[in-house]
């Protein structure tokens, strides 16, 4: 079984600050996140880098929240995207009538739908607090009645993949309309406030990004005290042969739809800290293409490690910002060569190169995960 | 159809008639050069000339009826000039001479004059001229200018005039409209016999026009005023109604079968390949792609060598479609997907790598924008069937292609070495094994033909849908739906789901629209899960 299982015994006490001893890489991406927060603060580099590395956080923490439901659980999901558009979408929806509040001058979107008012499914959001709690709320929701409808029924593997993938795919033609009322086609964007400040000032775009290396930080913490507990044990147990731990009286669904849900939300936070930073959201973040994308980083990176997924977002993403720039047209080629390079000689993604780990989780049992 | 019967009996009636017509003598014919010297005389005289003309112009002959037009023509733009007992006709208003009017020969046109003409006599002269024109105009821009000023006189136009246009008329769009106008004509005609008779003429021919046409008179006066009218109208558009109701519908699931053909294509070997392998191809919907490429490909071609076969690429496709489709698939397998068979989901990030791939190379080669392809008369077109449903044949087409698809993959899985193999393998991989079947070689070949039958889906679709690089992801979202629906490794839970997608997408479309559609056919599916996970027709087998 896993190396953090064997480090953390049966009997030892829960602690409120997990033990990072027993993963060394993990350890590390911290360390590093953290040494990034700080050096953003008091290095002050210019506004274009800190937003960079500001996205590439939100990205990283998508990743982890994919990695926590496959890394450890086994299930793939193709429609993470989903979550993270929430997440944006409520998030969106949020700095516009917060604006709208502060300075009484209509947004765009407003004029485009004809609107003489913000709709009734606004109220509210421009309080910051109540739209966290709808952003959280709603993606757990969403993510509960899917995974229940699916787990229940037992649905996994490549069949849970390609009906997530539906589903987000379905998202993606419902918010092209533009009769949903959240910007359609366009989406929206147009942002000028957040809690009350210009969102461009580079004190905000500093505290934006550090703020989402915290959120990382906390992510990954919080995702490694998960998965060393006893719940992580199950989550291995479950991905290794959901068969047998059903057998001997674990309720797998229960444990698969807790951690599923808890995913969505994270993958939610992904999109909330995203979307002020990038400035914009649109229905394309639900393409299926993307949400592929986010098992890439993750496959990438290496599944199943909290610090490989962080690595795998955070290396491809980087590449995608300078070469869809440097040589959009060979993005893509560049992009699937590395996929099969990773997939066909290289099963723990990047971490191979560096030989962290000396033998493959999947080869270790029988071998049924991809 | 029966519209067709009924002009066919009627230029069969008049044929009758004009043959018998010269044996009794019946029809003078027009003197032409008594009728211009009518148009120089006074208002009563005019009119009663082309009174004459235009009761008489449903027998008339053509030539006849052009000279008139002529003439007509020239009066109007005051080119006809009179002299004494002759009219003389100008090539250009104002002219010193001009031709005398049944003989030709060349006259001065001093001390003649033109004839004036009152306006009740110009409504006359116009209805005429565009009755010549209808009738005896060269070309059908003429025949159609002819047949606007005739519709806007219809009033004083005999039926006779129309009919005959009707049959005579060699284009068939305004072979159409002049019949439009007709039906429209008697419709409005102030005789209750013949407008009854209309009203059931028009209901025969049930179409979404016909509706408005009825409908239309509900605000006429004898509506309200006659009991008799008032029945057979409303009878009418009931009549109509019902069968436009049942037109669209067939429509509707004729559309619905061509969408659940292409389907079927697509996902039928997506099924064959996950059943065997347990591999998600994600690249199935590039298979499709390189499918219609290849049939441009093939297009190219022949227009290159063989411009006279062009019309026959698409036949010509078929093989070569298939067979290229199939080649990159086992491409595929053997470089990247046999290291990954125990892996099901990085199989499958490696077949969206693979599409990826693919998409892109296919745009840095051909560009991104739509192919044209040069539609061969078989697939334009159609046949209207019953109200407004109009079988094209570029669906019928999918429709066929996908039936013929459908048994031959049915023979090769069930009557084929091959076949038995593949169900083997699927059924029970290590026991086939043991029993000495080489099942890599089985992956491999299955796995090219389930690509090849994507490639033959890619054909099927190029007479129907827009092909260009990114077309693939409009299909693979649903066939996968089939494919889970339906059930693994079922070429027959395929075509079931695929009919049942095809079928419920087109059928909800209409009402709550395509991404209802969509919603609400992935929300039965989730549900339908929750009974049968396995999908409609599960196989049974371990693995």
């Amino acid at each position: 079984m896993s190396g953090a299982m064997e480090t953390s015994s049966m009997a030892a006490p829960r602690r409120l600050v997990p033990d990072l001893g027993g993963d060394p890489l993990l350890a590390a991406v911290i360390g590093l996140v953290l040494t990034g927060a700080l050096a953003l603060v008091l290095l002050q580099p210019a506004p274009y880098l800190v937003n960079m590395v500001g996205q590439l956080a939100a990205f990283a923490i998508l990743a982890v929240s994919l990695d926590l439901v496959w890394g450890y659980l086994g299930i793939l999901s193709l429609g993470h995207g989903l979550f993270f558009a929430i997440g944006g979408y409520v998030c969106a929806m949020h700095l516009l009538s917060h604006a709208y509040a502060v300075t009484g001058v209509a947004p765009d979107l407003m004029q485009f739908m004809g609107w003489k008012s913000l709709p009734l499914y606004w109220f509210g959001l421009a309080s910051a607090p109540y739209a966290l709690v709808v952003a959280l709320v709603l993606s757990a929701a969403i993510a509960f009645v899917f995974g229940y409808a699916s787990f229940r029924s037992r649905v996994n593997g490549v069949y849970f993949s390609i009906i997530s993938q539906a589903l987000v795919y379905v998202a993606m033609l419902l918010m092209f309309r533009n009769d949903t009322g959240l910007g359609g086609n366009n989406g929206m964007t147009g942002f000028p406030l957040l809690f009350g400040h210009p969102i461009g000032a580079p004190g905000m775009v500093t505290g934006l990004a550090v703020a989402t290396l915290l959120a990382l930080a906390l992510v990954l913490a919080g995702a490694r005290a998960l998965v060393v507990g006893r719940i992580g044990r199950s989550m291995l147990a479950c991905r290794d042969d959901e068969a047998r731990l059903r057998t001997l009286g674990y309720s797998t669904t229960r444990l698969k739809l807790g951690i599923w849900c808890l995913s969505a939300t994270i993958a939610a936070l992904a999109g909330i800290l995203y979307v002020p930073q990038v400035g914009i959201i649109n229905p394309r973040v639900l393409s299926p293409d993307l949400s592929i994308e986010i098992a890439v980083w993750v496959a990438i990176g290496g599944m199943g490690r909290l610090g490989g997924a962080v690595i795998g977002a955070v290396a491809v993403n980087a590449l995608k910002f300078w070469l869809s720039a440097a040589m959009p047209e060979a993005w893509p080629f560049i992009l699937s060569g590395l996929v099969l390079v990773v997939v066909l000689g290289l099963p723990n993604g990047l971490l191979d190169l560096a030989t962290l780990r000396p033998k493959p989780t999947w080869l270790r049992r029988g071998g049924g995960l991809g | 159809m029966v519209e067709g019967v009924k002009a066919w009996i009627c230029g069969t009636f008049l044929l009758l008639a004009g043959l018998v017509q010269p044996v009794l003598g019946a029809t003078p014919g027009l003197d032409r050069a008594g009728f211009a010297v009518s148009l120089c005389g006074d208002g009563v005289a005019q009119t009663r000339a082309l009174d004459a003309l235009i009761r008489s112009s449903g027998e008339e002959a053509v030539d006849d009826l052009a000279a008139a037009g002529i003439l007509l023509r020239g009066l109007l733009e005051r080119r006809l000039v009179c002299l004494g007992d002759t009219a003389v006709l100008l090539d250009k208003v104002g002219a010193s001479a001009g031709r005398e009017v049944g003989i030709g020969a060349v006259r001065s046109t001093e001390g003649g004059r033109s004839p004036v003409l009152g306006l009740r006599q110009r409504a006359l002269t116009e209805t005429a001229l565009g009755i010549a024109t209808l009738v005896a105009g060269e070309t059908v821009e003429l025949r159609s200018k002819g047949l606007a000023a005739v519709e806007r006189r219809m009033a004083g136009v005999p039926d006779a005039v129309l009919l005959r246009a009707q049959i005579n008329e060699s284009d068939a769009g305004l072979k159409a409209a002049i019949g439009v106008a007709a039906q429209g004509a008697a419709l409005s005609s102030p005789d209750p016999m013949r407008r009854l008779a209309a009203i059931r003429a028009v209901a025969d021919a049930p179409s979404g026009a016909a509706v408005s046409r009825l409908s239309a008179l509900r605000s006429d006066p004898a509506y309200g005023a006659d009991p008799a009218f008032r029945a057979a109208l409303d009878a009418g558009i009931a009549r109509v109604e019902r069968a436009v109701w049942i037109g669209n519908g067939l429509a509707l699931l004729y559309n619905g079968l061509s969408f659940a053909s292409i389907l079927f294509m697509a996902a039928a070997g997506l099924a064959i390949i996950f059943g065997l392998m347990g591999v998600i191809n994600l690249a199935q919907g590039e298979f499709i792609m390189v499918g219609a490429y290849a049939a441009y490909g093939v297009q190219d071609t022949f227009r290159r060598f063989a411009p006279g076969l062009l019309d026959l690429y698409l036949l010509a496709a078929i093989p070569v479609a298939f067979l290229a489709a199939a080649l990159v698939g086992i491409l595929i397998e053997a470089l990247i997907l046999r290291h990954l068979y125990r892996r099901p989901l990085m199989s499958l990030l490696a077949t969206w790598a693979v599409s990826l791939f693919l998409i892109n190379l296919v745009r840095v080669v051909f560009g991104s924008q739509n192919l044209q392809f040069a539609m061969p008369s078989y697939v334009s077109g159609g046949v209207p069937l019953y109200a407004d449903f109009i079988v094209t044949w570029n669906r019928l087409f999918a429709i066929a292609f996908a039936t013929a698809t459908l048994a031959l993959t049915l023979l090769i899985l069930k009557r084929t070495p091959l076949g038995l193999d593949i169900r083997a393998v699927t059924q029970n991989r290590d026991m086939a094994a043991c029993l000495g079947i080489r099942t890599r070689r089985v992956d491999r070949l299955a796995f090219g033909f389930g690509s090849g039958l994507a490639g033959l889906a890619g054909v099927a679709l190029c007479p129907i849908y827009s092909v260009n690089p990114g077309m693939g992801a409009t299909f693979i979202v649903d066939s996968f739906m089939v494919v889970v629906l339906g059930g693994v490794g079922t070429v027959v839970g395929t075509l079931v789901a695929a009919l049942g997608i095809g079928g419920a997408n087109v059928l909800i479309e209409p009402f709550y629209g395509a991404v209802a559609a969509k919603v609400i056919v992935l929300a039965g599916i989730i549900l339908f899960l929750q009974r049968r996970p396995e999908g409609l027709f599960a196989v049974r087998r371990r693995r």
